[in-house]
């Protein structure tokens, strides 16, 4: 199971799979709906990651700043205004000026469709339009960071 | 991509945050052995003051911290100021939601506050070594001041009092368990006391409630018991502490050398029992309780301890075997 730290592995150091994964979750904009980036949080780390919740309207400095501090791997923004191109395109340049490009940046929300090309352009590793299920989402994050064997 | 160690500290003594980020998730999933994190220590920059925040869930710790933080930098703005935020990990999962941030999120585009979450993954006495890491790795990044906030109701808040120059236990009034929780062995471990939530209803009468507490208590402590009444919601009462604070730092340098040296003393004894709890798990893992141990226990012809203290002798002895072999 993706990023899962049972008790009795937090015992026995030599089976743990890999060390809990820590992961961003936040909103950027003015929106301030957080139900979702809530419930994604608990979800996350119920499944084992460490999540660091920014809470809502956190603008993409806040953000890149926290993600840099926090050395995350993995940074997940719920959007549900209509601002995400600029937002995102925002925070896409802030984690390349920062350094932290390799960072994924996955995005959650009303995202319509069409817009998904321009945002994989963008760099943005995965979107997840609302009604993914939770198991899409787990699954997803889990080969997004989990490294590719080396000779592959 | 790979990180060089050496690299990555030479990066953070320049101040670098995104290295020093980086230097703290190799100190925390390398089970602190990095050898480089110990190397040149007396080199290092080190850290003026590490206070430790702790109290009871619901004190508005993470809100006094940013408070603090805030009157820091408005008084001294060259001082780069550090915050680990320790939270629990859950026992079944593994995972952890960390959320002290979010109450100083103001602070979080500011060059000069660098802010850290820290899951305590289970671990008691190896968390305080890990956090004992990172606060160095903070102080090499030239942070003057840190801020570790945990929460106090168990051994590893005890642990993690080793790593701080001094301890400010956080009540509010409304907790009906924060007097007894004085009575328990938190007070020994706290040097500052603050009522949080002065502005709520019965936060003076609960206040006076803690210093009668702690005058009872006092006894053969040399601490002076005083209570500092705050609001951090509304910013009162900062200055007052952050002062205390200081002065603490000034009047008590020998002492909290002394203290230095002492977690330094308890961060090798809790490695060494790590490091002996890792060998012995490994070796358990090729060796199970025999069956027939477990025959002779329940037919009452051995006891467990017996069976235990026999089992770890042999351990050792094979343990000692394969090191003169290697």
């Amino acid at each position: 199971m993706s990023g899962t730290f049972t008790a009795s592995q937090a015992t026995d150091p030599s089976s743990q799979p890999h060390p809990p994964r820590r992961i961003l979750i936040g909103k950027v904009g003015l929106d301030g709906h957080d139900r979702g980036a809530k419930y994604i949080a608990h979800v996350l780390r119920d499944s084992g990651y460490e999540v660091i919740y920014t809470g809502i309207r956190r603008s993409p400095e806040q953000i890149v700043e926290t993600a840099v501090q926090e050395d995350v791997s993995a940074i997940g923004l719920s959007l549900l205004s209509g601002a995400h191109k600029l937002l995102v395109k925002r925070v896409m340049d802030l984690l390349r000026e920062r350094g932290a490009e390799e960072i994924p940046v996955i995005l959650g929300g009303t995202i319509p469709p069409q817009d998904l090309p321009m945002l994989t352009e963008m760099g943005v590793a995965a979107v997840f339009t609302s009604g993914t299920s939770t198991r899409t989402i787990l699954d997803t994050l889990d080969t997004l960071l989990t490294p590719s064997p080396k000779g592959s | 991509m790979t990180l060089d160690v050496q690299t990555l500290i030479n990066e953070a003594a320049h101040g670098q945050i995104r290295a020093a980020a980086r230097l703290m998730t190799l100190a925390e999933n390398a089970g602190t052995r990095l050898p480089e994190l110990y190397v040149g220590l007396d080199r290092w920059r080190a850290a003026r003051m590490v206070v430790g925040v702790t109290g009871p869930p619901g004190s508005g710790k993470s809100v006094l911290v940013d408070r603090l933080l805030e009157a820091s930098r408005t008084k001294a703005p060259d001082r780069r100021l550090g915050v680990i935020a320790v939270d629990p990990s859950s026992p079944y999962t593994g995972g952890a939601f960390l959320g002290d941030r979010i109450r100083m999120m103001r602070h979080a585009t500011d060059p000069m506050v660098f802010i850290r979450s820290v899951a305590s993954r289970g671990q008691a006495g190896g968390l305080a070594a890990c956090v004992q890491s990172m606060v160095r790795i903070m102080g090499l990044a030239g942070c003057s001041v840190i801020f570790i906030e945990t929460v106090g109701v168990g051994q590893s808040e005890v642990d993690v009092a080793f790593v701080a120059d001094l301890v400010v236990l956080t009540l509010a009034p409304g907790q009906g368990d924060s007097i007894q929780l004085l009575k328990s062995g938190l007070f020994e471990a706290a040097d500052l006391f603050v009522v949080n939530k002065s502005d709520q209803p019965g936060a003076d009468l609960f206040s006076r409630q803690v210093l009668q507490t702690l005058q009872m208590r006092q006894g053969a402590a040399c601490k002076r018991p005083g209570v500092h009444l705050v609001s951090a919601k509304e910013g009162r009462g900062i200055a007052d502490l952050l002062q205390s604070l200081e002065r603490s730092c000034a009047g008590n340098q020998e002492a909290w050398q002394r203290r230095r040296r002492e977690a330094v003393m308890q961060e090798i004894r809790s490695l060494i029992l790590e490091e002996m709890r890792d060998r012995m798990i490994r070796l358990l893992a090729d060796e199970a309780v025999a069956d027939r141990d477990i025959q002779l226990v329940l037919h009452g012809e051995r006891t467990i301890p017996t069976i235990a203290e026999a089992l770890v002798d042999d351990l050792v002895a094979k343990e000692r075997a394969r090191r003169t072999l290697v």
